[in-house]
């Protein structure tokens, strides 16, 4: 009989006025891998300090392997059988110390004996793949190699249970597949059970069973299976001429439309895919003006972010923003707007960016993806006058980047992965202050600070102060700074972390209308996967190079031709069906919670033989099928195939 | 250049920036707590208690003769100088009273002194000072010579035969004390209190100022706009002199004046210009320690590690010609000396520019070059 690891029981914690958790329930079972799921902010954090028994709260009742924990003493008898792993890339560990003196150090807190710290040491160091570096200081780490050292740190004194907050935040997605891979064998081999966070949405799949977070409250629970189920409804994926014009249309009668490059993506709640064809089709032939056209259907099952921002929805959450159709619509311009000829910056002997050449037309949004450090951020740098590039040209907004850098930061907007706004000063002084060192006159300054009121939806808010607003209009707000002189080109480094879904979706709305109806070029930087397929065009930099440069559509295509397909098998043992996998020859295959992904040459025939070959290995497959390929497939592909190849010697 | 510094819109730039730093600071609550404090109760604190004069000075005596002479050498240890708390009984004890700190001194009349005294003879009486407050200890002992000198001086002329003042051959110093009459200390305390609080400020306001920027990493978002280093720079400076201007003039005229009746000879227009002129050169150094910090904490730690220095190579608390060469030369560099010298110029004295010019002309070449180094500094780290 499965018996419950944590049982959570009406917890509320506040903060001053501020409810951060507000009547949480959830019931975690032995060997489970947990998710908690959310934005910044949701109360997924609060939670899982209070079950490591690291903070106190003001309600409910709370149970960890059966004791209750309410005060420090009771959460000292349940410290000992916890491994908690803080949020933050290594923020447990000590930078100056070695990997193995990290490991040490935590195993001898928790009072492992020496004679077999040294065994468990070197099993887990090997299973991350850390042995090689067991000398090296823990700054010098990358993120990724950073959350491997602080699970094994967790891992050291064998936890019964283990919390992980975010431990994928912040880290590129290479290292987030390894990681979760590794998490899996080991929990699987040890009988751990896990209780997880991630603020990214596609990553539940990851869980056996989620708990959707949202402004202290959860707000579904289940399989991520479940509750995709919940909300029955089609997505719809498709192109219509001319999208301008179809996407207000479509978007007043179906909420949840989104533009993702010359795609649209539509979530038809409670149609199935004939019906979803259908309303979909009537809807575009009421588009004013000429005949939309309509072309490359497809429509599949919804995912978890589709369902989770429809529930939010019938709870009262608005995805509508008051764009109104430029009144002065600008004559299309079709110049380049951004153009880097072989940029490159070199510190000291550290190619940070190496001949980066691209070209970003006017009304395009073009996605830089990379991990951290590949060069993204030297290449905005660059691009927007701060860093001088060694070497190489650019002209951006009709400016030469050499001759001309102070023309240039008058015609571009920059808005940073920390939206740099006043937390001190309130929305409407924020917009003055930079309409203000654009050199704005009173009138237009009034004139483009309700401008961005409107565009952010911040009515209402417009004395408070910019530091309590949530997350989501913070960032608008931020976004609507950087525009307030009516920029060209936009800069966006990292513009979503943290945002909940909701947000994300709105801001990516106004972006959307900003390039297609003003012609603003917008160049933004990302890794969140998810978000890269919003864009018209990608470059994907690896170590300060452009490696690829294509459309989203067209890099995928290009996996599939290369790689193969991806195929989803739900199966009854995935860690066996995993094994079996890699020895009959599959190279790319992964676990999602109990679902295993291959890359299939030959997606047809491998459906077809796949679970005879699994039966051999004792395992059902209970379901199979073609998944789309996601932007990250494509990085996770791209990159890991670079690396091996820088890893070779040449 | 169209949009040049002090076009329009350059100039545009300026004051919405000097208007985003004033908001900013009045609304850190805690900072204009303290900033308040600074400029009234800490100046008022400094001005009525700390004292450089002998007051009250616990004084026990060791009379070995018990004779009219020594008690009336003994009798002439009075208040306010000193306070006489009676014999101290044996040597012993006296040492205790001293080692015990609740004796300042003690008087050691030896027996037969008075009847030495009448047969002619020299005398002499010893006196044990506590000088681990060397201030206070070195004021104790040249007093208490000073005491027995003239004793010494009335029984050598009565002897004599002379009695009273003026009948014999002496030399009488006639002291004029000029710009503090009264020899108030609160009007030099408060003074150099209010420089030291001035100081402080300058370092600390623009460097915090910066460094917030520095950790929210808005400065990454003024780099990007059409900002120049000195456009983002001097708005700070502007701000906060500005404010240290407001808090002068609090202490001056809601401390100083009214309660310790400062009196202010010189021309207010000119003291408020230097003392400007003063924090524009110390913020410079402030914008130089917030190029080196990090954070908040780290501001803290460079303003004090910057302040002290000053304080002592300023003269505030020894006059520069005391100190050794090789720090006299120091404290032409640090600005607070120049400032020294030209706000007790001009609040005591009544000085003027024609008189202060030189301080003026050496902190003015200070703050540019300060500034300028910290600009530097600013311009080469973001770019």
């Amino acid at each position: 009989m499965p018996a419950s690891v944590i049982h959570v029981d009406g917890f509320t914690k506040r903060y001053g006025r501020r409810l951060a958790a507000d009547g949480l329930a959830l019931d975690v079972q032995r060997g489970e891998i947990y998710g908690l799921v959310g934005a910044d902010g949701a109360g997924k954090s609060s939670l899982m300090k209070a079950i490591a028994g690291v903070l106190s709260f003001d309600a409910g009742t709370l149970e960890v392997f059966g004791i209750r924990v309410d005060s420090e003493r009771s959460a000292e008898q349940v410290k000992q059988r916890i491994g908690f792993l803080p949020q933050g890339l290594g923020l447990n560990l000590y930078p100056d110390l070695s990997i193995d003196e990290n490991v040490d150090f935590f195993g001898r807190l928790r009072g492992v004996p020496d004679t077999e710290l040294a065994g468990r040491k070197r099993l887990l160091l090997e299973m991350t793949r850390l042995d090689a570096f067991r000398q090296r200081p823990m700054r010098q780490l990358s993120g990724g190699m950073k959350q491997k050292l602080g699970l094994v740190c967790t891992l050291i004194h064998e936890p019964e249970l283990v919390i992980l907050d975010e431990p994928t935040t912040g880290v590129d997605p290479v290292s987030r597949r390894d990681f979760w891979a590794i998490l899996g064998r080991l929990l699987e081999e040890k009988g751990i059970t896990a209780l997880v966070s991630t603020a990214y949405l596609d990553e539940a799949d990851r869980f056996h069973r989620v708990s959707l977070f949202h402004e202290g409250r959860v707000m579904g629970q289940g399989t991520p299976a479940e509750l995709v189920a919940r909300v029955p409804g089609t997505l719809a994926l498709f192109r219509a001429e001319p999208q301008a014009e179809a996407l207000p249309v479509l978007k007043a009668a179906f909420p949840q439309t989104e533009a993702m490059g010359a795609w649209l993506r539509v979530f038809a709640d409670g149609l199935d895919p004939v019906q979803a064809r259908q309303a979909l089709g009537a809807c575009l032939a009421g588009v004013p003006g000429k005949a939309v056209r309509l072309s490359d259907w497809f429509a599949r099952e919804p995912e978890l972010e589709d369902v989770f921002v429809a529930m939010l929805r019938q709870r009262g959450a608005r995805l509508d923003t008051t764009l109104e159709a430029a009144a002065t619509t600008r004559p299309p311009d079709t110049g380049l707007a951004i153009e880097a000829r072989a940029l490159t910056r070199v510190f000291g002997d550290f190619r940070a960016a190496d001949a980066v050449s691209f070209q970003v037309p006017q009304g395009e949004i073009f996605g830089l993806l990379g991990a951290n450090g590949a060069g993204k951020t030297t290449v905005i740098k660059m691009l927007t006058g701060i860093l001088k590039p060694s070497s190489g040209e650019g002209r951006v907004a009709g400016a030469e980047m050499r001759s001309a850098g102070s023309a240039i930061k008058e015609r571009i907007g920059y808005m940073s992965q920390a939206f740099s706004l006043y937390h001190d000063l309130s929305v409407v002084e924020n917009i003055r202050l930079y309409a203000g060192i654009y050199g704005l006159d009173d009138r237009r300054a009034r004139q483009r600070s309700d401008w961005v009121i409107g565009m952010a939806g911040l009515a209402g808010y417009e004395n408070d102060a910019a530091g309590r607003l949530p997350m989501g209009l913070r960032q608008r707000l931020a976004l609507g700074c950087a525009l307030v002189h009516e920029p060209r080109v936009l800069f966006l480094d990292e513009p979503t972390s943290g945002v909940d879904p909701i947000g994300r979706r709105v801001f990516w709305d106004i972006l959307f209308h900003l390039s297609r109806r003003e012609g603003v070029a917008i160049l933004v930087t990302t890794h969140y996967m998810s978000e890269a397929e919003h864009c018209d065009h990608l470059a994907l930099m690896f170590a300060g190079r452009v490696v690829a440069d294509a459309s989203p559509e067209a890099m995928k295509q290009q996996l599939a031709a290369s790689i193969g397909q991806l195929l989803e098998l739900q199966v009854d043992h995935p860690a066996q069906a995993l094994a079996a996998l890699h020895t009959a020859g599959f190279a790319h295959v992964a676990l999602h919670g109990r679902a295993v992904h291959v890359l299939s040459p030959d997606a047809g025939a491998d459906l077809r033989r796949l679970p005879a070959l699994l039966s051999g290995a004792g395992v059902t497959v209970l379901a199979a099928g073609l998944r789309p390929l996601s932007m990250e497939d494509v990085f996770v592909q791209r990159i890991t195939a670079l690396e091996d190849a820088a890893r070779r010697p040449s | 250049m169209r949009n040049g510094l002090w076009s329009p819109v350059g100039l545009r730039r300026l004051r919405v920036m000097t208007h985003k730093e004033l908001l900013q600071l009045f609304r850190d609550a805690a900072l204009m707590v303290f900033f308040l404090y600074s400029f009234t109760g800490d100046i008022y604190l400094a001005a009525s208690g700390v004292s450089m004069q002998l007051k009250h000075a616990a004084i026990a005596t060791l009379d070995g003769d018990r004779s009219f002479a020594s008690r009336e050498l003994a009798g002439r240890f009075q208040p306010p100088y000193f306070k006489p708390v009676g014999d101290a009984g044996s040597p012993g004890q006296a040492i205790r009273l001293l080692d015990d700190g609740d004796v300042m001194a003690v008087l050691d009349i030896p027996p037969r002194f008075n009847e030495r005294l009448q047969r002619g003879e020299q005398v002499s009486v010893q006196m044990q000072v506590d000088t681990s407050n060397s201030v206070l200890g070195f004021l104790t002992s040249s007093y208490g010579a000073q005491i027995v000198g003239r004793y010494g001086l009335e029984v050598a002329a009565l002897r004599e035969g002379m009695s009273g003042a003026g009948a014999g051959p002496r030399v009488e110093a006639d002291v004029r004390v000029w710009y503090n009459p009264n020899q108030n200390d609160a009007w030099f305390m408060g003074i150099s209190e209010l420089l030291t609080v001035i100081t402080l400020f300058s370092i600390l306001l623009p460097a915090a100022a910066m460094v917030r920027e520095k950790e929210r990493g808005t400065i990454e978002q003024l780099m990007v706009t059409p900002l120049s280093p000195f456009q983002i720079l001097f708005p700070k400076v502007v701000a906060m002199t500005l404010v240290i201007l407001a808090g002068s003039a609090i202490a001056l005229f809601g401390v100083l004046g009214p309660l310790f009746q400062l009196p202010m000879r010189g021309s207010l227009v000119t003291f408020f210009l230097v003392t400007a002129l003063y924090v524009f050169t110390t913020a410079g150094l402030g914008l130089l320690a917030a190029t080196v910090a990090r954070n908040l904490a780290q501001v803290g730690m460079l303003t004090v590690v910057i302040l002290m220095p000053m304080l002592l190579l300023s003269g505030a608390w020894t006059p520069i010609e005391a100190m050794p060469p090789w720090m006299r030369g120091l404290a032409w560099i640090s600005p607070l000396h120049y400032f020294l010298d030209a706000a007790y110029g001009i609040l005591l004295k009544g000085a003027g520019l024609e008189l202060l010019w030189d301080s003026v002309l050496a902190m003015t070449a200070l703050g540019i070059l300060v500034f300028g180094i910290g600009m530097r500094r600013f311009a080469r780290q973001s770019g």
